[in-house]
């Protein structure tokens, strides 16, 4: 499974730590609150459900092939 | 109302992100933890923890554990090198409070040893007031104590660094100085926002202290817990010895079994605001208080395996379970130094050359590097002043033996 990741910025606390452990799929806006770069679809399902998992505001939401939430915590 | 005690992993977890839980560790210590970041909640607390978050990040982490902090330790280290011997409990705090000092924005311009004596009174006395809740002596006349010395802690190291700062951020706005020359502490951060915040002066002050009080305390107790159990352990494994000190993943194992066992605070405390239903189906109503049980839950054999009430720096954990347990808390009130304090768990997918291990470890392990030992003839003292599992004492000596 290929697993599609979001950020509600509502709920981001712009703690970076997704930032910190996977720089090429997370960065920061102009707000300093955390985004999805292009480099996501490369980290593999694994590191994205562990970035989801050790975000502390559960700012990250990731979604399966048919759009369906997975919950990771 | 009702009071529910979690003991589940799972629950308490559930707890800690569920946003109809509020706060409710700190009630009987507002003297100084009214309004403070981990008393707020909801867009009051999501507001200012995205701005002290700024300054929490594995970047700033990483220049402090290997730039800054080395030299702090040697420095406030030599003098107990020199005489032979050490007390723990109070080097800790001092150690560990000249780092918090850095970051919460109490300067200490003077650079005198009377001065920072006269910090880390009261700096011992905001920490009584944190745990007042745990106080075994008169609280009333400690809530007053505690009101008088944030006054001349104020007067002494606060209003003077603010009158600092807002100097500098004049001088920012007037493009006379950049951002890179103003000081990345908390202080400056508040300043910067305190129109945002709609903060006054009463709240600054007491969310430096408070930044003061639990960056030193927690870390400065848990340093002395981490070593007494790895001076256990090794008592019981010589094999592992040696380790201590040419293995600082181990001695950051050691502090997260520590952490695990004994956390800062035993307990979590929410009060309910709203009808809600926890995982496992724990039905809830305003005004109904939870007691998550800490001890407990971190001792789960379930979680943490069959000997999960014993030290064990070489436990294996399935993914997803941190090996300190619940013991920073979780969701949005996760304690904002805990990667500070005890690093990060390393992944095989990371650069190892950027793992961060932690203040604690990197700490204990310069302990151990100068043959640090129990005092045979000065055995630990428990503190009686706190119901809290406190030492109130830990003499050590240095040296081979």
């Amino acid at each position: 499974m290929v697993l599609r990741v979001e950020i509600d910025q509502d709920e981001c606390l712009s703690t970076g730590k997704c930032v910190a452990d996977h720089p090429v799929a997370f960065g920061f806006d102009a707000d300093d609150l955390a985004i999805v770069l292009p480099g996501a679809a490369d980290v593999g399902d694994e590191s994205l459900k562990r970035a989801a998992r050790l975000c502390p505001s559960g700012a990250i939401r990731l979604f399966g092939d048919d759009g369906s939430e997975i919950h990771v915590r | 109302m009702q009071t529910f005690t979690v003991t589940s992993y799972e629950m308490a977890k559930d707890c800690y992100r569920n946003k109809d839980l509020r706060q409710a560790l700190y009630d009987a210590g507002e003297v100084i933890m009214a309004d403070v970041l981990v008393n707020l909640h909801g867009d009051a607390h999501r507001n200012r923890r995205r701005l002290e978050n700024r300054l929490f990040r594995r970047d700033t982490f990483m220049f402090y554990e290997r730039e800054l902090f080395p030299e702090i330790i040697a420095d406030t280290l030599a003098p107990h090198l020199a005489a032979g011997r050490c007390e723990l409990v109070g080097f800790s705090h001092q150690l560990m409070m000249n780092l918090a000092a850095l970051t919460a924005g109490v300067d200490r311009p003077q650079g005198t040893p009377e001065e920072t004596f006269r910090l880390y009174d009261y700096l011992t006395t905001f920490i009584e007031g944190a745990t007042l809740a745990h106080y075994t002596g008169d609280r009333a006349a400690k809530a007053r104590e505690i009101e008088e010395k944030l006054d001349l802690f104020d007067a002494e190291f606060l209003s003077p660094g603010i009158a600092r700062r807002k100097a500098l951020l004049a001088r920012a706005a007037a493009g006379e100085v950049t951002d890179d020359d103003l000081p990345r502490d908390v202080l400056t951060i508040l300043l910067r926002n305190e129109d945002n915040l709609e903060l006054t002066h009463e709240m600054i002050r007491r969310e430096v202290a408070f930044y003061l009080l639990a960056g030193a305390h927690t870390s400065a107790t848990a340093f002395t817990r981490v070593m007494h159990n790895i001076f256990t352990w090794i008592a019981s494994h010589p094999e592992d010895e040696e380790r201590v000190r040419t293995d600082r993943s181990f001695v950051q194992r050691a502090t997260h079994e520590t952490i695990r066992m004994q956390p800062s605070s035993p307990i979590g405390m929410r009060w309910v605001l709203a009808d809600t239903t926890l995982r496992g189906g724990m039905q809830l109503s305003p005004g109904d208080k939870l007691v998550i049980d800490l001890l407990q839950i971190n001792r789960d054999p379930s979680v943490f395996g069959e000997d999960a009430d014993s030290f064990n720096p070489h436990r294996e954990l399935p993914e997803g379970v941190s090996p300190w347990g619940l013991s920073f808390g979780g969701g949005m009130h996760a304690c904002i130094g805990q990667d500070l304090a005890a690093g990060v768990v390393s992944f095989d997918d990371q650069d190892q050359q950027q793992h961060l291990f932690g203040l604690v470890p990197v700490a204990v392990q310069a302990m151990f590097d100068n043959g640090c030992r129990p005092d045979p003839d000065d055995p630990p003292e428990t503190d009686s002043s706190t119901t809290r599992p406190y030492f109130g004492r830990y003499p050590v000596i240095f040296g081979q033996s």
